[in-house]
Order: C-alpha cells, then sequence, then structure tokens
C-alpha cells in the first residue's frame, strides 16, 4: 500500500469518527445540555443577575441627636448621594438597631448632640457610623457616602475659617496639594464587569469537561464491554480517534466560544477591549487546551454521572484561583501550584487583562505560552491514555475471543462425544 | 413497629451501599473536606497583603521620597517597581505586574513651597474589585496624607496645638463601628456561604444520585419491596444514614470556623445547630423533590447542579440579592442557600432574635416537605421505568 493509500485512509477514518461522536452528541440530551443549552443560557442568567454593576440606594438610619442646621445638612447630602438612602429618622440607637435587625436597613448615622458647636468651637466633630457587616458592599456604600459626605462639608467648613484675600488663596491654605484620582480600568467599579468576563472563560471550560465526559460516559455505557474504544475497523489509531473527536468538539466550541466571548459581553455592554485578532489567537489554544483536557478527565470517570459529582463543584474553587476575587499573590503556593493544571487559571487572566484592559497578545505572553504549553501536553497525556484505553479494549477483545473459541471448542467436543456414545463406541 | 424494622433494615442496605461505592466517600466526605480546607487557607489572612504597586517619581525629591516610604510602611500594598513614565506604569498594569501607581509630576515639590497647589494623581484598576480598591485604599490616604502634612507644617509654624491642627484639618471624622466583623475579614463573607453552598451542592447531587443509581443497577425494585411498598418507609430508610453523615460533615464544618478558627457568632451555639440542620434536610428535601420532577438520573443531576451552581450568586452574599431586578428578588425565594444565607446573618452573625427570620425559616422548612409532592411519582418510576443510558 502507498503513503497515499495510508494518508487517505487515515483521513477518511478521522473522518468517520467525527461523524460517529457528532451523531452521539446530537442523541444525547445530557451532552446537548452541556454543550449547547447551557453555554447559551447561563451567560445570559449571570449577566443578568450583575448587570445591574453596583449597589445604589442602600437604605441607613439615622439618630439625629443635634438636630441642627449643620446636622440636618449632613442627612440630606447623604441622602442626595447616589449610594445610600435615608430610610428614616429614629428616637434613638435601639429604635434604630431594631430597624437593621428587621433587615430594613443596613447601617446607622449618629450624629451626636454636641456635632455643631463642636464645628463652631473650632474642635473636631465626629458622625459615628454602624454598619450591619454582613454584606462588603453594602458596608463599603455606607461607609464612603460617610467619608465623602464629611469631606465636603469638612472643605466649606475650611474656608469659612479662612480670612483670605482671594477664593485662590483659600483653596490653597485647604488643601496646598491636589490630588486626582484616576480609576483607568472598570473606572466605574461595576461588580459585573469584573467577574463576568472570568465567569464566561470558566463556563467554556467546564462545559467541554463535562460534555466531553458525559459522551464518553454514554459511550463506555452502550458499548458491550464497556470500552470507551469500540472494536471496529475505523477505530485503529491514536490520531484517528483523537483527532476525530477533536474535529467534532472544535467544531461546537468554536461558535460556543465566539458567542461566550464576543456576543454575551456585546449584548451586556461589559468592558470589550480585546482586539478580534489577539482574542481569536487566544481563544485557540485555549479550546485546545480545555479539549484535550476533558479528553484525559473523560477517559477517569467509569459512569457517565460521575464526572458531573467530579467537575461541578471545582468550578467554585477554580472561579477563585484565577485571582479574580482573590488576588493571585496572596493564595498560598500550594493551591496556586495546583491552579496551574488547569486551563482555566490563565485563560481567565489573559482574558480578562485584554477585555478589561486592553491588553496585547505581548502585553499576557507569559499566560499565552503557558496556555499553547497545557495544549501541547494535555495533547501527549490524552494520546498516552487513549493508547491504554485502545490496547485495553483489544486485549479484552482478544480474551472475549478467546473465551469463545473455548467455548466453541468444548461444544464441538460435548457433541464428539455424544456422537460417539450414539454410535456405541 | 414492623414499619421501624423496615426503616432499620433499609438504612442498613444503604450503608452497604454508600460503603461499597467509593463515589460516596469522595462526595460525601473528603471533597467537602477538600472545599473547607480550600477556602479556610486560601484566605487565612483574612485581608490580602503586599499587593503590587508602582510609583512614578518625575520629581524625586525628599519630599516626594519621604511620602513613599509612607506608602511603602502600609500593609496591604507594597511598592514593588519604579517606572519612568506614566505610560510604562499602564502597560505595567495591563501586564497584571502592579494593581495601581503613584505619580508625582516634576515641579511638585517646587509648586509645593511656593504654594502654587501641585498636583498629584493616583492611578488603579478596578478590573479585579477587591486588589484595586485596597489599592485605591491606600493610595488615597497616603495622597490626603501628603496635602496634610504640608498644612500641619505651615499650622504648627503659626503656633497650633494638634488638637487645632486636627481640627483643621479634618473638621468632621467619621467614626466607623463595623459591627460583628471588625476587621471586615474576607474569610468570614466567603467561607461563611461558599462552603455550605458546595456542601448543599453535594448533597442535592448525592440525594438524586443515590435514587438514581437504584434504577440504573435495578435495585430499584428490590428496595420498594423491602418497605412493603410504603413510600415513607423507603426514604426515611434510605436517607437516614445519608442525613447522619451530612450532619456529621456540617457540623464539623460549624465546629471548625466557628470553634477553631473563631468566626464570629453573636448567636451563640443554638442559633448554629440550628442552622446545620435546617440547611441538610431542605437541601435532601431539594435533591429529592428533584428526582421526583424529572425521575432520570441524568437530568435529575443535571438540574441540581446547575440549580446548586446558580444559587451561589443568588445567595447575594457577593452582589446583593437588593441591587438585583426586581424579578430575580423574588426568584431567589427558590434557591435554599439564599434562605440560608439570610437566616446566617440574621441569627448567627449578627445574632438578632429568631423571629426576624421568620419567613426564610418557613421557606426552609417548606424545601423540606416538598417531597411529599412528588412521592407517588417517584415509586412510579421505581417500579415501571427501566434505565436507558
Amino acid at each position: 500500500m502507498s503513503i497515499f493509500h495510508n494518508i487517505a485512509d487515515a483521513i477518511s477514518d478521522t473522518a468517520f469518527i467525527w461523524r460517529q461522536e457528532m451523531r452521539q452528541v446530537l442523541r444525547d440530551e445530557g451532552v446537548l445540555i452541556f454543550f449547547i443549552i447551557v453555554p447559551l443560557v447561563y451567560p445570559l442568567l449571570y449577566s443578568w443577575i450583575y448587570n445591574n454593576e453596583v449597589v445604589r440606594d442602600v437604605p441607613v438610619v439615622v439618630v439625629d441627636d443635634n438636630n441642627s442646621s449643620l446636622s440636618r445638612q449632613f442627612t440630606r447630602m447623604a441622602d442626595a448621594s447616589a449610594d445610600v438612602k435615608v430610610l428614616c429618622h429614629a428616637a434613638d440607637i435601639d429604635e434604630a438597631k431594631s430597624l437593621v435587625s428587621r433587615q430594613l436597613a443596613k447601617g446607622i448615622y449618629y450624629i451626636p448632640s454636641d456635632f455643631d458647636s463642636n464645628i463652631y468651637g473650632m474642635r473636631q466633630a465626629t458622625i459615628s457610623v454602624y454598619c450591619d457587616m454582613s454584606l462588603m458592599l453594602t458596608y463599603q456604600a455606607i461607609y464612603q457616602t460617610a467619608v465623602s459626605v464629611t469631606q465636603t462639608m469638612g472643605a466649606g467648613i475650611q474656608v469659612s475659617r479662612t480670612n483670605p484675600v482671594t477664593k485662590r488663596e483659600a483653596e490653597i491654605s485647604v488643601q496646598p496639594l491636589a490630588v486626582s484620582e484616576v480609576p483607568i480600568f472598570n473606572p466605574a467599579g461595576g461588580y459585573g464587569s469584573s467577574i463576568l468576563l472570568a465567569v464566561l472563560m470558566l463556563i467554556l471550560q467546564q462545559t467541554l469537561v463535562l460534555g466531553i465526559g458525559l459522551s464518553a460516559g454514554t459511550a463506555r455505557e452502550n458499548n458491550r464491554y464497556h470500552e470507551l474504544i469500540p472494536i471496529d475497523g475505523h477505530y485503529q489509531g491514536i490520531f484517528r480517534i483523537i483527532g476525530g473527536k477533536f474535529f467534532c468538539y472544535f467544531m461546537i466550541y468554536a461558535v460556543m466560544g465566539a458567542y461566550l466571548t464576543m456576543a454575551v459581553p456585546h449584548f451586556f455592554s461589559f468592558p470589550q477591549l480585546a482586539q478580534w485578532k489577539d482574542l481569536l489567537l487566544l481563544m485557540l489554544p485555549y479550546v485546545l487546551a480545555c479539549i484535550f483536557f476533558g479528553m484525559i478527565v473523560s477517559c477517569v470517570v467509569r459512569y457517565r454521572e460521575n464526572v458531573m459529582l467530579l467537575m461541578v463543584f471545582v468550578s467554585v474553587p477554580l472561579l477563585f484561583l484565577t485571582g479574580i476575587s482573590w488576588p493571585h499573590q496572596s493564595i498560598p503556593p500550594f493551591w496556586q501550584s495546583i491552579s496551574w493544571l488547569f486551563p482555566s487559571t490563565f485563560g481567565v487572566r489573559a482574558y480578562v487583562r485584554m477585555n478589561t484592559m486592553g491588553a496585547t497578545l505581548s502585553d499576557v505572553m507569559f499566560e499565552y505560552r503557558l496556555i499553547w504549553l497545557q495544549a501541547l501536553l494535555y495533547f501527549l497525556v490524552a494520546c498516552i491514555v487513549y493508547r491504554h484505553q485502545i490496547l485495553l479494549s483489544r486485549r479484552h477483545a482478544l480474551e472475549q475471543l478467546d473465551r469463545i473459541g473455548r467455548k466453541i471448542e468444548v461444544v464441538a467436543q460435548i457433541r464428539k462425544r455424544k456422537k460417539n456414545r450414539n454410535l456405541g463406541i | 413497629m414492623k414499619s421501624l424494622r423496615d426503616i432499620w433494615s433499609i438504612a442498613l442496605r444503604e450503608l452497604r451501599i454508600l460503603w461499597k461505592n467509593p463515589i460516596y466517600g469522595f462526595c460525601m466526605v473528603v471533597f467537602p473536606i477538600a472545599v473547607l480546607l480550600f477556602f479556610t487557607s486560601m484566605m487565612s489572612q483574612g485581608m490580602p497583603e503586599r499587593l503590587p504597586i508602582g510609583l512614578v517619581d518625575a520629581d524625586n525629591t525628599s519630599t516626594t521620597r519621604a511620602l513613599t516610604h509612607r506608602l511603602d510602611a502600609f500593609q496591604s500594598t507594597e511598592v514593588v517597581e519604579r517606572y519612568a513614565t506614566v505610560t510604562e506604569a499602564r502597560h505595567a498594569i495591563q501586564q497584571g505586574e502592579i494593581y495601581g501607581f503613584l505619580y508625582f509630576p516634576k515641579g511638585t515639590t517646587e509648586d509645593l513651597l511656593s504654594a502654587r497647589q501641585p498636583k498629584i494623581s493616583y492611578f488603579y484598576s478596578l478590573s479585579a474589585k477587591l486588589p484595586g480598591s485596597l489599592t485605591m485604599k491606600d493610595l488615597k490616604t497616603i495622597s490626603t496624607l501628603g496635602s496634610a502634612a504640608v498644612g500641619q507644617a505651615t499650622m504648627r509654624a503659626r503656633g497650633a496645638t494638634d488638637a487645632q491642627i486636627q481640627a483643621m484639618l479634618q473638621p468632621i471624622a467619621v467614626d466607623l463601628h463595623m459591627v460583628a466583623n471588625p476587621w471586615s475579614n474576607y474569610n468570614v463573607y466567603l467561607s461563611t456561604v461558599f462552603v455550605p453552598g458546595i456542601i448543599m451542592l453535594f448533597i442535592f447531587l448525592i440525594t438524586a444520585y443515590s435514587i438514581g443509581t437504584e434504577l440504573k443497577f435495578s435495585r430499584s425494585k428490590e428496595w420498594i419491596a423491602m418497605a412493603d411498598g410504603n413510600m415513607l418507609v423507603a426514604i426515611l430508610g434510605k436517607f437516614l444514614p445519608q442525613a447522619i453523615i451530612w450532619l456529621a460533615i456540617f457540623f464539623s464544618y460549624e465546629y471548625y470556623i466557628y470553634g477553631v478558627l473563631h468566626f464570629p457568632h453573636e448567636g451563640g451555639s443554638w442559633a448554629i445547630i440550628r442552622l446545620g440542620l435546617m440547611g441538610v434536610f431542605s437541601s435532601m428535601g431539594f435533591g429529592i423533590f428533584a428526582f421526583g420532577l424529572l425521575p432520570s438520573l441524568r437530568m435529575s443531576m443535571s438540574i441540581c447542579s446547575l440549580w446548586a451552581v446558580l444559587s451561589l450568586s443568588m445567595a447575594g452574599s457577593a452582589f446583593p440579592v437588593m441591587a438585583m431586578d426586581g424579578p430575580l428578588q423574588s426568584l431567589s425565594w427558590l434557591f435554599p442557600l439564599r434562605h440560608y444565607f439570610m437566616i446566617y446573618q440574621i441569627t448567627v452573625f449578627n445574632g438578632f432574635p429568631l423571629l426576624e427570620s421568620w419567613f426564610h425559616f418557613a421557606a426552609l422548612a417548606a424545601f423540606m416537605l416538598l417531597p411529599w409532592l412528588v412521592i407517588g411519582k417517584i415509586k412510579n418510576a421505581m417500579l415501571n421505568y427501566v434505565y436507558i443510558p
């Protein structure tokens, strides 16, 4: 046989396996849920949940023991701020506390009775803020509003205390050094913009691994001898099997990947600063790494449901390991080394930096190289694992053949004996 | 009496099943403990420390250097790199090397001494929320301090006392009382929701899995026969051993975070035990209900996993439910973890009376009773369905 025949054979086998795998995916509703429905619907749900981005109008109670024009000014300014809403006035701290315990308010502003006399007497006045600490974002809103309102009021008080010749002189004496605050990326500090992009990349990896695992589980359970690789003329080479399956998954996830990384941020106007060429170059190794990773995981599971028990809960720790909510510099080395095993760690970091900070491919080169390395390593491991599976199914097939052969022999012997007996020998 | 004996024999049978299939050991004991250790050890510092930040000092005088030294002494950030220009520093943020930087333009000190009000800037990225806001806090403090230091020197020269200087620089101070979590410890925020959330995920999944595998390994008829066709006996017997294991796991988790790590628990031990009981039984109720709704192993487990993962967001521990859209606020009632979180923060974390959380208590009780609705359907499935892979 010529080399051309070999190549033609390989291509036709690969295409055959590709078609078989595609059929199996489309027939299996469990796989369809994770390949199609979850990637389509979950991002929309999450985007909806985080769509409001920031917490506005957190209800607070004001206890105003001072009741002066200055204390009323503070209440008014706090109420006018975007983040806080004054729910009501309470007579004393106890009444205010009962409102907090009934979950009607999230914090208390307490203005002591000497508030305005302190200010007029050139002493430092205080405002006490009591926060329900069960939610980080409401605590931040209540505290930061108090700080910014007192600073604004303080600046006015400072100006009124000086006797400047010009207005400019007053400004400089109050603030000799001007400070400007520049939030350069995700300037509004939106919760969704910061976390959702990471979730999208993670959904891609997790659904891919779950789908591949379920599909492999079904293949095993449908197989007579519970093998992953059927005994078939087409399933004779590692590269043909891996290639055929790979093309099937890649075909689906080329579409899903584009939907997750480009369409969803577009629908909900999350940051999308990445250049399309860079994004394409990033997604290629990421999807490759995820597919080969999924193939390896799929060889480990015996029953199809086990992959769900194994992979679903991992999603949450994986999200944390990307460093999006807890900075990766502060993750203990042990967990950091575990995070290097998963494509999502570097995929998320690179994608988030590209999309929210407008980083180019050269800015994420470190992560980019590691994703390629993972893709390569997982490909090699997948080859080894599949080779093992092929050998396993061949051995089992031979044993099976052997057993059948022996059975036939035994049957033949029995028949022979019977024949002989009938003949009376 | 007979039903008690039946429950006992079914429970023994269930124990044998749990023992034989290693997946139960992993999902009921090993993984939950691993997740507990993961979250608590990852955030053991409470707050991230020494986040890398940069510096662009185009002025480079003793005044600006003094400010930089002070910034170095801050706990949550650390100046790791100096850059020549703002462009370079911004590039470093994009490359993920730093979270923010402080910028002194040329002539800052000169303008300061001649009262021309120079302007310094601090840049930070909120693309990751927690490190971004910590960086912002430190940079803001140091810039305000810098401004105050100058004013302080001038006023001291004029003979003002410290109290006068303070009153002048900051006429109104904010006195913050962080009730129950004065360190704003992040571990307390996340480990108290994500760990029980994942344990509940396992309870959902294992509950559905253990009923579904009766069908899959064709033992379902034997199970119903052992209960004499009485579904209450069948369910009680089957889930008795599981409930004991789950409670053991849940209480050890609670003991670890409240007893060993000393997480705030104003509500005391009874509130904690009550919470654990409610959490475990409502999740088992949900798992049985999910299987009854779609009596197929694969579909019920898919529903359980999707619901459980979603509930981590819908609990509203990170992004509050009150900030979500109206329909989502109502939908959040359908997630046991949401009610668990509300009861936790009202009765355990803040120590408010149980009565304040009555609605969420009632909701969790309703989740426990959900299996009643589908018990007939489960029986039918067990007796008549055939497992198709």
